[in-house]
């Protein structure tokens, strides 16, 4: 799909000024309305099958094919898709143990995933191991709150990545846990963590203002929200003031429907997460326009269409 | 008409300078799919697991050893849980060389036996589904103290290198490391990360600093099996109820 902006340039001053007689109208006047959706998992760990039919919770849900399909299907309905993960793509089955992320990253590659950020978990075949995936990675991995100098990951990761879609610029950034206590040195070797919030605060800003972003997303496995004043999605939320939607993960926290929280400026801002294992998909649709709103949506706009299992 | 000329020339500055007109939200809605049987699943991506599915089934039918006698799970000792106290003890010191005793938590053991004969892969798989890796903790005396009465309060739980009497719900006669145990000493004990974030009840353990090994539980059981080749069954008194 090429944008009007494409177009022009591709065609020269001469061809846009003789199709600028064509030109809709509406696409002036700031009320035509551009639809994006954003597609979401966190804490797929390894679920590549769905789970075993052993009376379990979750049995019988999740799986990789099962996921493909549903993609597939919105896909066809939605024109602007964005699909993202929020880390912990890997351990948890023995496909992890015994192929080292090999077969999640080709899935998620087949699904066509925009990007993902780190997990604690995407640690667990070491720096070298989930570099060494990246033969079979078709999707970026945006992480900026580690500093992978003098790694195997070094240059492979982004710290923010611009995503152009329908016209739409969209800024995307990650936030990764912090890694002492959690991941063993071995696994993460000089992998420098930095503090989450002056990083959220730097890029969310740069993203907004001198990168032109319309919309600033988060990806986060830093936790939904502890009892403790431990940095979480709801933290970065409150005290920032330029992310619009955080796509979270680590805690495994199935949400009903996205929360929806004031950030810093008071304005509200939306934190969503899918439990784990693969087993739901989270969509959130935003719809855009010229025309500017002082505040893009309210609380009574966020639906959960189809209310599932908890 | 001239609003519209505006447009334009706007428009080709904006082409020219690779600027953007900014877009604002106006609506927004969500959907929270489960992935569950209504979906119907994708073939293309079925058929590009069937080779790594088929090559995992024959990896987990490996056999990595052999079991001369069926080990049991129970309380207050058990031999299945000894086994699995033995070998996190064992991948424990290999990363420090220090570390003098572990314990398990019993609701960890997912299998209530495994029988005679030859032990697989897949085995160790049912045994210890979860990915818990393990830990060191820097335990002092007193705080272990309060975990062989934890321990003793729940009716015993797989240790290696500790030996306690139960009696009144109580740990009495303790030995760590076949020494008395000394609330003025530290000692350095293997357990899961699970325990050590507070897990089963062992809150007393989240106030100590975990040091990990970069071990999962049942990677220590694979390896611990392969190196001992044949598991003897045993049961030592290793905690016991007082007369």
């Amino acid at each position: 799909m090429h944008s009007r902006r494409d177009f022009i340039k591709k065609a020269g001053i001469g061809a846009a000024l003789a199709a600028a007689g064509g030109f809709p109208y509406e696409s002036f006047a700031g009320e035509r309305l551009r639809k994006l959706t954003i597609l979401h998992t966190n804490d797929v760990h390894s679920r590549l099958e769905a789970f075993p039919d052993d009376g379990g919770k979750l049995a019988g849900l999740g799986g990789v094919a099962a996921r493909a399909s549903l993609i597939k299907k919105i896909r066809s309905e939605e024109e602007h898709v964005l699909l993202l993960d929020a880390g912990d793509m890997w351990q948890g089955t023995p496909y992890f143990n015994l192929y080292k992320g090999e077969p999640e990253t080709k899935a998620m590659s087949a699904m066509g995933y925009d990007a993902c950020t780190m997990g604690n978990h995407d640690f667990d075949a070491g720096i070298e191991g989930f570099a060494r995936q990246g033969v079979h990675r078709d999707f970026s991995v945006v992480i900026s709150n580690y500093d992978f100098n003098d790694t195997p990951l070094e240059g492979k990761t982004h710290r923010y990545k611009i995503v152009k879609k329908g016209g739409l610029r969209i800024g995307i950034f990650g936030l990764g846990v912090e890694l002492d206590g959690l991941v063993s040195e071995i696994a993460y070797g000089n992998t420098k963590y930095l503090d989450p919030l002056p990083v959220a605060r730097d890029i969310s800003e740069r993203l907004k203002k001198k990168e032109n972003c319309d919309l600033v997303i988060c990806l986060s496995h830093l936790g939904y929200d502890y009892t403790t004043n431990k940095v979480s999605d709801k933290i970065i939320a409150k005290e920032t003031e330029y992310v619009d939607l955080i796509i979270g993960g680590h805690t495994h926290t199935f949400l009903d429907r996205p929360e929806v929280v004031a950030n810093k400026k008071g304005e509200k801002i939306i934190i969503n997460q899918v439990g784990w294992g693969g087993v739901k998909l989270g969509r959130i649709d935003f719809e855009f326009s010229h025309k500017k709103s002082s505040k893009f949506f309210n609380a009574q706009s966020v639906i959960a269409a189809k209310q599932t299992i908890g | 008409m001239k609003l519209r000329l505006t447009y334009i020339l706007l428009l080709l500055l904006c082409s020219l300078s690779a600027c953007h007109r900014g877009y604002y939200m106006q609506k927004q809605s969500s959907n929270i799919y489960a992935i569950d049987k209504a979906v119907n699943a994708d073939s293309s991506m079925a058929d590009m697991i069937t080779p790594y599915k088929q090559n995992m089934q024959q990896a987990m039918e490996q056999v990595i050893g052999t079991n001369d006698t069926m080990l049991t799970k129970g309380q207050p000792e058990s031999s299945l849980g000894n086994f699995l106290a033995d070998a996190q003890l064992d991948a424990a010191k290999k990363a420090d060389a220090g570390v003098i005793a572990s314990v398990a938590n019993y609701g960890g053991i997912r299998l209530p036996y495994i029988t005679a004969g030859p032990i697989t892969i897949g085995k160790m798989y049912e045994l210890m589904p979860f990915d818990n890796t393990i830990v060191i903790l820097d335990v002092p005396g007193n705080v272990m103290l309060e975990f062989c009465n934890h321990i003793a309060n729940l009716g015993g739980w797989p240790v290696s290198g500790i030996r306690f009497a139960i009696k009144d719900k109580q740990a009495i006669d303790i030995e760590i490391g076949n020494a008395p145990l000394d609330t003025g000493k530290t000692y350095k004990i293997a357990v899961n990360d699970y325990m050590a974030g507070g897990g089963d009840k062992c809150s007393f353990l989240k106030t100590l600093k975990p040091k990990p090994v970069n071990v999962f539980v049942r990677d220590a059981l694979i390896a611990y099996v392969r190196q001992q080749q044949t598991l003897r069954a045993s049961l030592a008194k290793r905690i016991y109820y007082a007369q």
